[in-house]
């Protein structure tokens, strides 16, 4: 019986960092260029999270916390600090991630090669505001105060495990976005909402290397 | 000549193989007296709460290699029906299995490697064995070599239950095959009101892995919130 995460889970996984990520990115927009015009406005983000998870198992949602930090082109740190402590590094091409366990912050023993790749594509995308030329979900933007953009896997094996992710931005404050939310299947959702978001403020480089 | 006689050598080791893994031997069980240990099979009971609970573990596997990889598991069981509904999911959220074991096993998602060919049967029987009290025949009970009370039952497949109640709360539960070898070995510790902090499972056989139960949160539920409601769609403008 193992339990080792196989590339579809990864890719999951690995996601949801981009997604929250390279969101940040966002602004108040009304169109695609809007969107990309911005973009390039962003140079680092780091902010508090609280994920929660809701299912029908679950009479409240289950709630996470942690921090988030990101840095042009592709560095990205996402530390989650309760109810477990966990560690996702990305940086030049190397991604790792630490967990608390039995033995202390321990390397995760589902990091791969692909994965790897798949995220420095989509980092390198998301970045540049292309969310029209993603290869992996269809988007479609609700512009205005609070624009949504929601977004449809477009595989057939992504859509049986994500069924759309909505990214609500910030009504009150440009730049920011309010939550992201993973829409698995009927009932089962993640939701991500970010507090404390700084911009384009000096993150130390370790932050990307060192978990500690 | 020779070669007959490497054969013969061969084939003699491996009948005394044989011979020695057809002697493997339960753990003695040594009775009691009632005056010292007065209910035995009641203090088999405490490990297995007696109402529904819904437990939220943080769980640590290891792989052969030494590697590990961390999952959050989530069980609702309810011990009068023998109902079991378990989730594993990634510290993000994604769920990789759900599945509920009623009379049979259903399974609502898998995905690879969790939908491999009876890992859902395996899986619950493990989830079963922490959570659940043996339902089959009372063997024998008494005490181990440790001074711990020990009840021994007629487990499902012809399996055989042990389950070990030491004197300072923590527990533990062994089972054996049909050739009482060991098949799983659970060490539940940091007891607090019949919840364990720490729950650690070993598989053996084929394939050896480990399991660390660290608790998150166990609460009651109540039967109804233990049964399947209907789905509520999220609202996207919420």
């Amino acid at each position: 019986m193992e339990y080792m995460m196989e590339n579809r889970a990864k890719r999951y996984v690995l996601l949801v960092g981009i997604l929250c990520s390279c969101a940040f990115i966002l602004a108040w927009v009304n169109t695609w260029e809007d969107i990309r015009r911005e973009s390039a406005k962003i140079t680092s983000v780091s902010a508090q999270f609280s994920q929660q998870k809701h299912m029908q198992i679950l009479t409240k949602p289950l709630v996470s916390k942690g921090l988030f930090y990101f840095q042009t082109p592709d560095s990205v740190r996402w530390e989650y600090t309760s109810p477990i402590k966990s560690v996702l590094l990305m940086q030049k091409g190397s991604i790792k991630r630490y967990t608390q366990g039995s033995r202390g912050l321990v390397e995760d023993a589902s990091g791969s090669l692909e994965s790897m790749q798949i995220v420095l594509q989509e980092i390198g995308r998301w970045t540049r505001g292309q969310f029209t030329e993603n290869e992996h979900f269809s988007a479609t933007l609700k512009g205005g105060k609070g624009a949504r953009i929601i977004l449809t896997p477009k595989e057939k094996g992504l859509a049986s495990m994500i069924s759309r992710i909505v990214i609500t931005l910030s009504p009150d404050r440009q730049g920011v976005i309010k939550s992201v939310k993973i829409i698995e299947s009927e009932g089962n959702y993640t939701l991500f909402e970010f507090n404390d978001v700084q911009i384009n403020r000096k993150i130390s480089e370790t932050l990307f290397r060192e978990v500690g | 000549m020779k070669a007959f006689t490497l054969h013969g050598r061969r084939v003699l080791i491996l009948m005394c193989m044989i011979f020695l893994m057809s002697c493997s031997r339960l753990p003695v069980i040594r009775p009691v007296d009632p005056s010292v240990v007065p209910d035995a099979k009641g203090q088999c009971r405490r490990p297995f709460l007696d109402t529904p609970y819904r437990f939220i573990h943080s769980i640590e596997v290891s792989f052969p290699g030494g590697k590990t990889g961390t999952v959050i598991g989530i069980t609702v069981f309810d011990p009068t029906e023998k109902t079991i509904h378990s989730v594993i999911m990634t510290l993000e959220g994604f769920v990789l299995f759900d599945a509920r074991c009623e009379k049979e096993v259903r399974v609502n998602r898998a995905v690879p490697p969790f939908n491999a060919d009876q890992f859902a049967p395996y899986m619950m029987e493990d989830v079963r064995l922490i959570f659940l009290a043996p339902d089959g025949k009372l063997l024998d009970s008494g005490v181990n070599a440790d001074g711990a009370t020990v009840c021994r039952y007629q487990g499902r497949r012809d399996a055989t239950v042990d389950v070990i109640v030491h004197n300072d709360g923590s527990w533990g539960i062994e089972a054996y095959n049909t050739s009482h070898e060991l098949l799983r070995k659970i060490r539940a510790v940091d007891v607090r009101n019949r919840i364990p902090g720490m729950v650690e499972l070993r598989g053996f056989g084929f394939r050896e892995y480990s399991l660390r139960l660290k608790l998150i949160s166990a609460e009651p539920v109540s039967y109804e919130a233990n049964r399947i409601r209907p789905g509520k769609t999220p609202d996207d403008d919420e």
